[in-house]
């Protein structure tokens, strides 16, 4: 395609950014443009003659340039596949595929642009009353707005952009903004402390970076250009050896407790900051008339950037509208950098005096004060704006027509003070200064002085004095009525959509942004909070400080998700002795973050081979807690409902950990190794929260003990079945014999060669050892084990024969077999719970619920045959859930499916009959109360 | 259509009176649906009151995802019924709450994820609401940009498919049920804070505030996330913990999904608005507070976590975050109803992460309650006796991601 023709640039300026020898090339819908290093995309294509950039959110009005300093929503575009991107902000590098957004076929005859003919159609909260009836036209209708929704394409096959680091750091004093307020502040500040002065922009300065007018910031020294005054700051700065300078870096958030998230260019900061200086500066608002989006309609700021930055001649003929000074600061650029300015429109009612408008009377730029511009005519281009006298703030009289091309406004000067709005209310938080004109500094005298003053303050450790309230700005600027006068460019809402809002009741600031959805686009509300605040005074009668205003949200300027996901960590956690289980072929199945052999082929057989001879399995997961301390019999009295103060040296008892309303939380072995010793095992998904669990219950307590997670510490093998001792034996000299080492028991010994301990248990019903060891010894360990068994046919058994083998001695998984309504009363363990004990956690709830009595039990149950439900299968009576099945499985040793179920109290009788919803079929089965296997519990104490 | 150009008052300011038969504390979701169904029982001498502005505690922080797939019987039931009501609202309100029932998925990642889901799934069958297992497979189908590569840590091998479930916009609702009720000629009196209740002889008698004081047959407190501060003013204990629930949306983008999807592993959950925005939201912080600031650190987990599932999100940019605050029971089941020992006083809390969804049913139901003196079936199980009773309702699937304590 065609190259998009450059203009020539202004002649070359010291305030320039662009570096005419470095020439780059990108593309733009596919076309070449050419542009200086130094350019933003945005500068490139405006002086290549690109006037129309974006097509708005509702309407899909043409819109341009509009704030050129990345606050507004009219420049956003997609940048190598990544949706939104700020163009006036977006450095242009070599080789970029920059392409336009929600338009279709192009930017320039964009189809849906038919909506803005039907704008008078659809007023605010036009959803809201149309599409609704019949119900059906809604479910026609959604698709399609669901369709022309959006800005920005993303590509859903794009990887996951990675690459943004996250950085935890602390500062002495943190300045956000990089403007001569800012560094003023910094500079102050750094004779007492360190400071991190962050900045958005890719140079410091703030806008006397690009300021030519002549200023005298200390009384004794020359008036100079602000540039040069910049400049001077920025040297000061850079030879503070205590001032880190954060460059394109965006502060976006306050929380809690001066915590600044910041965004820099490849990294998330998050900056923990003793106190803080905004020094933010303000923001210039458009003004309000009919026609204020069409491109070629800008902030006078953004002209000035254009012509100062980027040497960019924004057009040829200019119309200035301002209610402010600004204007005419922005008129003698324009009117220098050979623009023809055919008019300077002033709203305010009296002629304005000072330098500025002398300097404009001096170069003959024509100025109509008390006037206001009321329209500007043209679409994809201004073609002329028409001007009329202001009486009272209302336009009357003659409409003036001046031909034009491009219109500069200049509304007030907001405090950009969103990012100290987050903190909640309208005070300024403790620790946090505001200065500069974000605090109604009028002249960069009196914000340089500020910013020095809280520098001072911020450094020093004393003074909480407040510094300068913001004053209200004056509210010259009229807001002219109109269906096409635009208050919220993100979201086309215009005065006349916010009068009507607020005519049909929306009339406070909270419901009337909710209704009209004003403030909520992608500029955050920096275009429009301000005038919606006013327009809705107005409107009410009442002032402004009445009306208030909406929350201020973080982030200050929309975040990329990959930079706050960071590098995403969500590690994958297997056992020392995770290789053995891959070389023998073992299924893996995922649990939480463990990954566990779920089988080695045959679950059954598995389940058969420890009942017959001797298996082994990893249970290395088992969360591990090391309890130690003078009271570590108190503590662990106090957490479970279980006695184990009078637990002797060397002995396990199963304990329960119930939740204050005596619902349990976790299960798992207690094992006295001393006096003042405990090891503890938990079900693997939940070790870090009862961790805490025994900690909160510390907290604020004398009880002294130290509750340490050692589970990644340690590894641990099951060694199971009738041969199970006669494995362990070739490995220990621990007596290992039926009366030498009894059921419960502990004792620490070496085996394989390993210091280890053993803890004689029986969650499988065989007799049994848990071996714990460190984790380091796994493969070592397993391998010895394996050797040790191949006489008696040892077979490692993984997860699914362990469920089989538990269930068929009835014992719970927690978190399976219950739930968080679940006591050890109704879950068959009312033996767990010492009700003599004086007090324990849970103990109230448990003391009610035994008093109540029961609704539900947990019970075994057996099928007629090997029909084996799901896990979860609901138990029915006359087609109503009235149970659940917890776990079902095919018993080995009965040759019949059978399982746990909650079922009502009253059925919980040894034979009754219960139906199971299985696959839709209610298939019989019965209760039964003693377990399938070893009823009398012989085996595992053998 | 032609409504769209009359300038119609969605309701009207009036002055506070010193009696009326029934006074609702908290002008949301739930305090405005309450109105609107006592008018059409006839009952239309109402004053509702909120601190605040109308919509703007919880009803305007919610992520508005309405569903019925829940565990309990009780829980399916009551659920059942209010997606029943949402899907009539439109008409019955004549406001287009802009219900889009997109279906919604809730993915499974581990073995006992899988399991709690299909628990609900034979459940939701047995009592009429659509909803089943489906695979990897199907799920490709409904959301093609989901990312289902094998080989990671949480990989997705399941989930329950609700067709039915769907994605309200919110102040829609709060506004279409004001309205209502202001025209049935309920009053609704924002930004008038009750600072007391007041009782005689066991029963309370109306309330105060900086307006005045106001006599009532009948004090109904909705105030979801300040339920324990309005209980606080009859010296009342409620089973509730307020935990913050924080939520971010992204800036608009061009369709590319439709499914609402949760993961109660990853504790995230992800839709796109008709708007095109990407909303994300997750479990209710683990810590109790009555604040309402958004942190750093949520945002920064809640971005990771819907990125495992939407790798190319990573492009997209972060609008707004947000916080609101969630009344958790030990139950994760709501309390409504009358409280024993205070006759004229009734509560409707307990709302956590599942209130928007209940507002049609809830309000009905305590509005018929109200009018009728007589507690409707499908919120008997949901009364604060319960906790006494030890009757709890194991309702832990209510909440995508439930916090443990």
């Amino acid at each position: 395609m065609t190259k998009l023709k450059a203009a020539p640039r202004l002649d070359p300026h010291p305030t320039q950014l662009i570096d005419r020898s470095a020439s780059i090339e990108f593309a733009f819908g596919g076309r070449p443009v050419q542009a200086f290093e130094g350019d933003t995309v945005a500068s490139a294509l405006y002086a290549a003659g690109v006037r129309t950039f974006s097509r708005s959110f509702k309407y899909h009005r043409p819109r341009g340039l509009l704030c050129v300093a990345g606050r507004c929503p009219n420049c956003l575009v997609n940048v190598d596949g990544v949706p939104n991107v700020r163009s006036c902000t977006e450095a242009a590098r070599p080789g970029m595929n920059v392409t336009s957004q929600n338009a279709w076929p192009s930017l320039d005859r964009d189809i849906l642009s038919v909506l803005d003919r039907f704008g008078p159609l659809m007023p605010v909260g036009f959803y809201y009353k149309t599409f609704h009836r019949p119900k059906l036209f809604w479910r026609l209708a959604q698709p399609i707005i669901r369709r022309v929704a959006g800005l920005g394409k993303i590509d859903v096959d794009s990887a996951h952009p990675a690459g943004y680091a996250h950085q935890n750091l602390h500062t002495d004093v943190a300045v956000v903004g990089g403007g001569a307020t800012g560094i003023s502040a910094a500079l102050s500040a750094n004779l007492g402390a360190a400071v991190t002065l962050i900045d958005d922009s890719p140079v410091l300065g703030g806008h006397l970076r690009f300021d030519t007018t002549s200023h005298s910031v200390v009384p004794s020294v020359d008036p100079s250009p602000g540039f040069e005054v910049a400049a001077e700051l920025v040297r000061q700065v850079r030879s503070s050896a205590g001032i880190t300078v954060l460059s394109n870096s965006v502060a976006f958030g306050l929380y809690e407790d001066n915590l600044l998230g910041v965004l820099t260019t490849d990294r998330l900061v998050k900056r923990r900051a003793g106190r803080i200086v905004m020094a933010t500066g303000s923001i210039e608002q458009p003004l309000v008339f009919d026609g204020n989006d069409r491109p070629g309609v800008m902030l006078s700021s953004g002209a000035q950037r254009l012509v100062r930055l980027y040497g960019v001649k924004p057009g040829e003929t200019a119309v200035v509208a301002t209610a402010t000074n600004e204007g005419y600061a922005a008129a003698l650029d324009l009117h220098n950098a050979g623009v023809r300015v055919a008019a300077l429109v002033d709203t305010r009612p009296e002629p304005a005096w000072g330098a500025l408008p002398d300097a404009v009377r001096a170069a003959e730029i024509p100025t109509l004060v008390s006037h206001a511009v009321t329209l500007a005519e043209g679409r994809a281009e201004v073609k002329a704006a028409v001007v009329q006298k202001l009486e009272g703030g209302v336009p009357i009289g003659e409409r003036q027509r001046l031909a034009c091309d491009i219109i500069c406004m200049s509304g007030n000067l907001e405090p950009a003070d969103a990012l100290v709005r987050q903190s909640g209310g309208l005070d300024i938080p403790k620790n946090v200064y505001a200065a500069g004109s974000v605090a109604g500094a009028g002249n960069l005298a009196q914000a340089v002085d500020q910013g020095r003053q809280a520098g001072t303050l911020a450094a020093g450790s004393s003074s909480e004095l407040p510094l300068a309230g913001s004053s209200p700005p004056e509210r010259a600027a009229p807001f002219l009525s109109g269906k096409k006068s635009f208050v919220c460019f993100c979201e086309d809402i215009s005065t006349a959509d916010i009068d009507q809002a607020i005519d049909e009741g929306f009339d406070d600031i909270q419901t009337l942004k909710r209704y009209s959805t004003v403030t909520m686009g992608p500029c955050q509300g920096k275009m429009c909070h301000a005038a919606v605040a006013a327009i809705s005074a107005r409107a009410t009668g009442k002032s402004l400080s009445e009306v208030g205003s909406t929350t201020s949200r973080p982030p200050l300027q929309p975040v990329p998700m990959s930079a706050l996901a960071g590098r995403v960590h969500l590690p994958i956690k297997r056992t020392p002795m995770d290789r053995k289980h891959i070389d023998l072929g073992a299924k893996m199945v995922d649990l939480g973050p463990w990954r566990r052999p779920f089988s080695y082929g045959s679950p059954q057989d598995e389940s058969i081979s420890v009942r017959e001879r001797v298996g082994i399995i990893d249970v290395s997961t088992l969360g591990k807690l090391d309890v130690r301390g003078p009271d570590s019999p108190a503590l662990l009295d106090k957490v479970y409902t279980h006695n184990f103060s009078g637990l002797r040296n060397g002995r396990i008892r199963y304990g329960v950990l119930c939740a204050d309303n005596g619902t349990i939380m976790d299960d798992g072995t207690v094992t006295r190794l001393a006096d003042d010793r405990y090891f503890i095992t938990t079900t693997s998904g939940n070790v870090e929260s009862i961790e805490e669990w025994f900690k909160w219950w510390m907290a604020g307590t004398d009880i002294e003990a130290y509750v340490t997670n050692v589970t990644s510490g340690f590894a641990a093998i099951n060694v199971a079945g009738p041969k199970a001792r006669e494995t362990l034996s070739k490995l220990t000299d621990i007596d290992l014999s039926t009366d030498g080492f009894r059921y419960m028991r502990s004792k620490e010994g070496v085996v394989a060669g390993v210091p280890s301990v053993l803890l004689r248990i029986g969650f499988v019903g065989e007799t049994g050892w848990e071996v714990h060891f460190p984790g380091e010894f796994g493969e070592h360990m397993w391998d010895a084990l394996m050797d040790a068994g191949r006489d008696f046919g040892i077979a490692p058994f993984g997860l699914e024969a362990q469920r089989i083998l538990r269930l068929e001695k009835g014992h719970i998984i927690v978190g399976q077999d219950t739930d968080i309504v679940s006591t050890p009363l109704d879950s068959d363990m009312e033996w767990v719970v010492r009700f003599e004990k004086e007090d324990f956690i849970g103990r109230g709830g448990l003391v009610a619920a035994r008093d109540r009595g029961l609704t539900n039990k947990l019970v075994g149950f057996r099928m007629r045959d090997g029909t084996v439900p799901d896990d979860g299968d609901p138990i029915v009576d006359r087609g109503q859930p009235i149970g659940k099945v917890t776990s079902a499985r095919l018993s080995p040793t009965i040759g019949k499916g059978f399982g746990l179920a909650w079922v009502p109290v009253e059925l919980a009788e040894e034979g009754r009959n219960i139906s199971i919803r299985i696959a839709g079929a209610d298939v019989p089965a019965t209760v039964s109360l003693t377990p399938v296997y070893d009823s009398e519990g012989k085996r595992l104490k053998e | 259509m032609l409504q769209l150009f009359r300038k119609e008052r969605m309701w009207e300011k009036r002055p506070l009176k010193d009696r009326y038969d029934v006074v609702i504390i908290g002008a949301g979701v739930h305090g405005l649906s309450t109105a609107y169904y006592l008018g059409k029982l006839g009952v239309t001498n109402v004053a509702v009151l909120d601190k605040g502005y109308i919509g703007g505690g919880g009803s305007a922080r919610t992520t508005a995802i309405i569903r019925a797939n829940y565990l309990t019987s009780q829980g399916v039931l009551f659920f059942r019924e209010s997606l029943k009501l949402y899907e009539g609202l439109a008409k019955e309100l004549d406001f287009n709450i802009m219900f889009s029932q997109l279906g919604r998925l809730d993915l499974g990642h581990t073995d006992s994820s899988i399991f709690g889901l299909r628990q609900r799934a034979e459940i939701n069958q047995l009592l009429g609401v659509d909803s089943r297992m489906v695979g990897p497979k199907e799920i490709k189908e409904l959301v093609p940009a989901i990312d289902l590569r094998e080989g990671k840590t949480l990989p997705i091998i399941g989930a329950l498919h609700h067709p039915p479930g769907g994605v309200v916009r919110h102040d829609a609702v709060v506004w279409g049920y004001g309205r209502g009720a202001a025209r049935q000629g309920a009053e609704i009196h924002p930004f008038t804070e009750v600072t007391a209740i007041t009782q005689e002889n066991g029963r309370v008698t109306g309330v105060e505030t900086p307006d005045g004081r106001i006599e009532a047959d009948t004090v109904l407190s909705a105030t979801a996330g300040w339920s324990s501060t309005i209980a606080k003013m009859l010296d009342l204990e409620l089973p509730i913990v307020t935990h913050p629930l924080q939520a971010f949306v992204t800036e608009p983008l061009k369709p590319f999904m439709r499914t609402s999807i949760s993961s109660a592993n990853l504790h995230v959950y992800v839709y796109q608005t008709d708007r095109g925005e990407v909303v994300v939201g997750g479990g209710v912080d683990p810590y109790p507070t009555y604040s309402q600031r958004s942190t750093l650190q949520t945002l920064e987990s809640l971005a990771g976590h819907a990125l495992e599932m939407f790798p190319f999100l990573g492009r997209a940019k972060v609008l707004r975050q947000w916080a609101g605050l969630c009344d958790m029971t030990p139950d994760y089941a709501p309390v409504m109803g009358r409280v024993d020992g205070l006759d004229g006083f009734l509560i409707t809390a307990g709302w956590g992460t599942w209130g928007f969804k209940a507002a049609p049913v809830a309000g009905r139901s305590i509005a018929e309650l109200i009018a009728t003196g007589k507690t409707p079936d499908l919120i008997e199980p949901f009364g604060l006796d319960r906790f006494r009773k030890g009757k709890l309702v194991n309702e832990r699937a209510a909440a995508p991601a439930a916090a443990i304590h």
